[in-house]
């Protein structure tokens, strides 16, 4: 699938570094929608980095953000969040001890009709049911009940992050190793569950290590190496050795 | 998550968070006293012994309204004869761990003489032992070290004679009539408070000599808490119905026991006695809430330590008539004392 | 928000365990055997003298229970954020020393009683909302943790307390006294109006979106802000009700007292903490009931008055406390399993 038109969300010239380390330097990308592009590099390349700068968890220290050709600044996740941008972060997104529903909710708590709802009271079945119905929806097989994610086993976790994800995007879908801790059979779900929101046209952006994931669900590859971009190609010139000799930097960026 | 782990290590946490929180307390307080002392007059160099005399002044806690009624006796002392006063203590914190570095400090700047009301007779001796090794001479005041044989004098209140005299005054309340009984409870901050010791030392002896219908039902601590001292008061009221008098031993237990009579309709049914002459405590006398309270004389003892000690310097440090041991009787005052009586004895606040 | 605890479950919806019985159903289990221990103590000191549930005792447990219970639910809001709050004693203490000068410069001018205690009730409040604030400020932008922060204002407190008052009570108001002593049966006005503003803060914390970002933050404050939660600013809330809670309980003490003690609050924030640790609630965040709170304030309640009637000698109070806490706290660490608590 080839890019074309105004890119969904841009990055130009991106730096961040954490006190003396710099994690991400003049990093720029560009994400179409109905586009999957998966981000690879060694651990420590910079890629968790760059999600928290696209989800507006970190404020780079320079560059620019493009969202739909509007540059933006965000100043929370939460006005990430509200101009359609989901993230599923690598390290706990969840709050262990709230409730599958609460989970998926948080942040867009429904309330009571009437009077209740704006004195701030919850909506709690209905969440625990939407919840389910969007976990379904979205093809993850979550047990059931309202159980608080404490009691979950990490892939069913894992299950709830990426459906929540999923089920809140309107444009921008940021996955940051979703298939960690999952099964075989759970990884293809996800695999799945990616495939059909870029189906729907939203632009999702995929990191992992599994090579054989990324080279199968994604339509360009990002490779980042100590904060760098080193290659930004179609996945179509790739194969499982030369992806990995690019990470590794055994073969150079072209 | 490992619960199990985790919450073990909770139950521990928690322990040591209620521990260092109580330590917390005690090093906020005792790090905020330097800053604010007070000196009742400006006193750079006390050194020029031909200069004019400057008295330093050392106590446990400063805000103490005792130490506060001190501090009013001992500046008009030093006004009027024309001598500097350094007064300085930690502003809340009754402990030598905190006094001992203030008056180290204090003596750091040679002062002509030092007036110490030390918080324990043996932690204090060496600051007092320093002071004379260093030629200034050393008053006592309210409590002593344990070697006062070189100190120029000792002036205190006699909290075993306040003792008994709050035992008097609690059985004429009462209408005390032999072959009668009476139960009575005691409220103190604490069972090694020394000044509480004393005083319900100085009661039960008292008791034990003139009342014997009177029985001490229970003693309990407010930990220096007014609201602790009243619940403990509220409780008392249900558990003895009919209980004759209570002996508040300190400001705190006093102001707790008079809101619980208050409370409970029982103003002038029970004899309450307290202690010390603050300015509610003495309104809450004149209601008749207090059968009577017993009140010690800071200003005298803060003026008596500055007289003696000028008049020590400006004789040539002759010890000719100042006498080495004081002790002030505690004053016993009813809702019958005279307004004028009473206005004497009402702590002043500065 | 639990669940299992506050919904009737949608049958269809969840296959849970058998369900355990109504009133186990009701507490989580903690709780239930809070409530057993609780009735356990009842049990003990009225039986060595049954005066300890006539009435006026309760109506004595209850007066103290209100000095105790504010501050230890600000307390719980507190601690189920993740932080803790060491100034509330303080807090009361001084809040309730501002309002007596007032409040005795307004009696000296005669104004009506109403208008006294009302007028010291908002500068109560106002005290305590500018501590909760000063610890936010030290939290957020000093950047200090909650333990430093709020234990600096506890010294700040205690001291302006002291240098205001010359560490005398300030005031004599009979009528308060009056106010706060007058009670339906066993239940004083006073701890009728300190129960209604508990459970509001009951229901805002379980029920209420506000408590879901409190529970969320506590749990995981990095998801709470990633989900759009700001998080500073409801840390600052939490600590500005907490004062608030704080400062309200220094009018229930001036009430109690008839004037402002300098030394009304003197730790107080120990029992207050206490309470919170022995309802369950952990010290990590995230996790726990209001119930189990007010339970635990009933406790240490109970056994400082029961002490007291059953004639046990004082110098046992401390350690009886103790003791309620190290059973608390091992009663965490057999539960088998936490259940969810939010
Ligand atoms: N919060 C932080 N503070 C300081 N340094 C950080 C922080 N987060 C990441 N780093 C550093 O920034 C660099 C990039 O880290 P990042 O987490 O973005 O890597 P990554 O590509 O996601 O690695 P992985 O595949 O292991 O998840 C690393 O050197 C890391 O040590
Ligand atoms: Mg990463």
């Amino acid at each position: 699938m080839t890019a074309q038109g105004q890119p969904l969300y841009e990055a130009r010239q991106i730096s961040k570094s954490y006190g003396s380390v710099a994690a991400l330097i003049d990093v720029s990308f560009a994400l179409y929608p109905g586009e999957v592009v998966g981000l690879v590099g060694d651990n420590g390349a910079g890629k968790s980095t760059l999600v928290k700068v696209l989800s507006g968890v970190h404020a780079p220290d320079s560059g620019e953000l493009f969202l739909d050709g509007v540059r933006r600044h965000w100043k929370s996740p939460h006005e990430a969040i509200q101009a359609g941008v989901e993230t599923l972060y690598q390290d706990a997104g969840l709050a262990p001890h709230l409730t599958i529903g609460s989970n998926v909710f948080l942040g867009r708590e429904k309330l009571r009709p009437g009077l209740l709802g704006r004195l701030g009271f919850l909506a709690q079945q209905e969440m625990e049911r939407e919840a389910l119905a969007d976990l379904e929806r979205v093809g993850i097989a979550v047990p059931p009940s309202n159980r608080t994610v404490s009691e979950l086993s990490g892939g069913q976790r894992q299950a709830v992050a990426i459906g929540r994800a999923v089920s809140w995007a309107r444009k921008v879908i940021l996955l940051d190793e979703p298939t960690n801790h999952l099964g075989a059979r759970q990884s293809v779900e996800v695999l799945s569950v990616i495939k059909a929101a870029r189906d729907k046209g939203l632009g999702v952006v995929f990191i992992s290590h599994t090579l054989p994931h990324v080279l199968e669900v994604t339509n360009r590859i990002v490779v980042l190496r100590l904060g760098r971009v080193v290659r930004d190609a179609p996945t179509a010139e790739f194969d499982a050795e030369s992806l990995l000799g690019t990470i590794t930097g055994l073969i150079d960026g072209a | 998550m490992g619960h199990r782990l985790t919450t073990s290590r909770l139950g521990r946490r928690s322990v040591a968070v209620l521990a260092v929180a109580s330590v917390g307390v005690l090093a906020a307080c005792s790090s905020s006293s330097s800053g604010s002392s007070t000196s009742s007059s400006t006193s750079p160099s006390a050194k020029g012994s031909s200069g004019k005399i400057t008295i330093a002044f050392n106590m446990g806690a400063e805000a103490d309204p005792f130490f506060i009624a001190m501090n009013v006796g001992a500046a008009a002392e030093a006004k009027k004869l024309g001598v500097n006063l350094i007064w300085q203590g930690d502003p809340s914190v009754y402990s030598p761990a905190t006094q001992i570095p203030i008056a180290d400090q204090l003596l750091a700047e040679h002062p002509s003489a030092l007036v110490i009301a030390p918080t324990d007779p043996a932690a204090l001796q060496p600051v007092v032992n320093q002071a004379l090794a260093q030629g200034i001479p050393v008053v006592n005041v309210d409590t002593h070290v344990n070697d006062i044989s070189k100190v120029l004098s000792f002036i205190t209140g006699n909290n075993q004679q306040g003792g008994a005299v709050a035992a008097d005054a609690m059985a004429k309340a009462m209408h005390y009539q032999s072959g009668h009984s009476y139960q009575v409870v005691v409220g103190m901050s604490s069972p090694t408070t020394t000044t509480n010791v004393a005083r319900l030392a100085g009661f039960k002896a008292e008791i034990a000599k003139k009342y014997p219908g009177i029985k001490i039902m229970s003693v309990a601590y407010s930990e220096s808490v007014a609201a602790t001292a009243n619940a403990n008061v509220n409780n008392w009221l249900t558990k003895y119905p009919n209980l004759k008098g209570i002996f508040a031993i300190d400001g705190t237990n006093a102001t707790g026991a008079a809101a619980a009579l208050q409370a409970h309709g029982l103003v002038g049914k029970i004899a309450l006695v307290g202690y010390d002459a603050y300015a509610t405590n003495v309104a809450l006398l004149q209601q008749h809430v207090f059968a009577a309270l017993i009140a010690q004389q800071p200003t005298l003892e803060g003026q008596m330590a500055i007289a003696d000690i000028v008049k020590y310097l400006r004789s040539g440090k002759s010890k000719a008539g100042i006498q080495h041991l004081v002790t002030l009787p505690n004053i016993v005052l009813t809702p019958s004392t005279p307004a004028s009586v009473l206005a004497k004895y009402t702590y002043p606040t500065a | 928000m639990s669940s299992v605890t506050d919904k009737p479950a949608k049958p269809a919806s969840t296959a849970v365990a058998a369900s355990p019985g109504r009133l186990r159903s009701l507490l989580t289990n903690q709780q239930f055997l809070l409530l057993v221990a609780l009735a356990a103590l009842v049990a003990y000191f009225t039986s060595r003298d049954s005066v300890f549930i006539s009435s006026g005792e309760v109506a004595t447990m209850l007066a103290t229970f209100s000095e105790l219970i504010l501050m230890a639910v600000g307390e719980t809001y507190v601690i189920i954020t993740g932080g803790i709050d060491l100034s509330v004693g303080a807090t009361a203490g001084f809040a309730g020393v501002v309002a007596a000068f007032a409040m005795r410069d307004l009696l000296a001018g005669h104004s009506p009683e109403a208008l006294v205690l009302t007028v010291g009730t908002v500068i109560c409040a106002a005290v305590g909302v500018g501590i909760g604030l000063v610890n936010a400020i030290l939290m957020n932008w000093a950047r200090l943790v909650p333990f430093v922060a709020t234990l600096i204002t506890l010294g700040a407190a205690t001291g302006m307390s002291l240098v205001l008052t010359g560490g005398a009570p300030i005031g004599a108001d009979a009528a308060a006294i009056n106010l706060a002593a007058a009670r339906i049966g066993p239940l004083p006005y006073l701890a009728l109006i300190v129960l209604v503003i508990v459970a509001v803060c009951w229901v805002y914390l379980h029920l209420s979106r506000y408590g879901r970002y409190t529970f969320a933050i506590g749990s995981n404050a990095f998801a709470a802000r990633a989900a759009g939660i700001n998080v500073r600013r409801h840390t600052t809330s939490v600590y500005v009700l907490s004062g608030l809670l704080a400062g309200l309980t220094g009018m229930v003490f001036y009430m109690q007292l008839g004037s402002g003690a300098p030394s009304s609050g003197n730790g107080a924030e120990l029992p207050a903490i206490a309470a919170v640790v022995i309802g369950g609630v952990s010290l990590f965040g995230g996790m726990g009931r209001l119930t189990g709170t007010i339970l635990g304030a009933l406790i240490l309640t109970v056994v400082q008055s029961g002490l007291i009637i059953a004639n046990v000698s004082p110098n046992y109070s401390q350690v009886a406390i103790a003791i309620c806490i190290a059973i608390a706290a091992s009663l965490q660490a057999l539960r088998p399993q936490n259940r969810s608590q939010t």
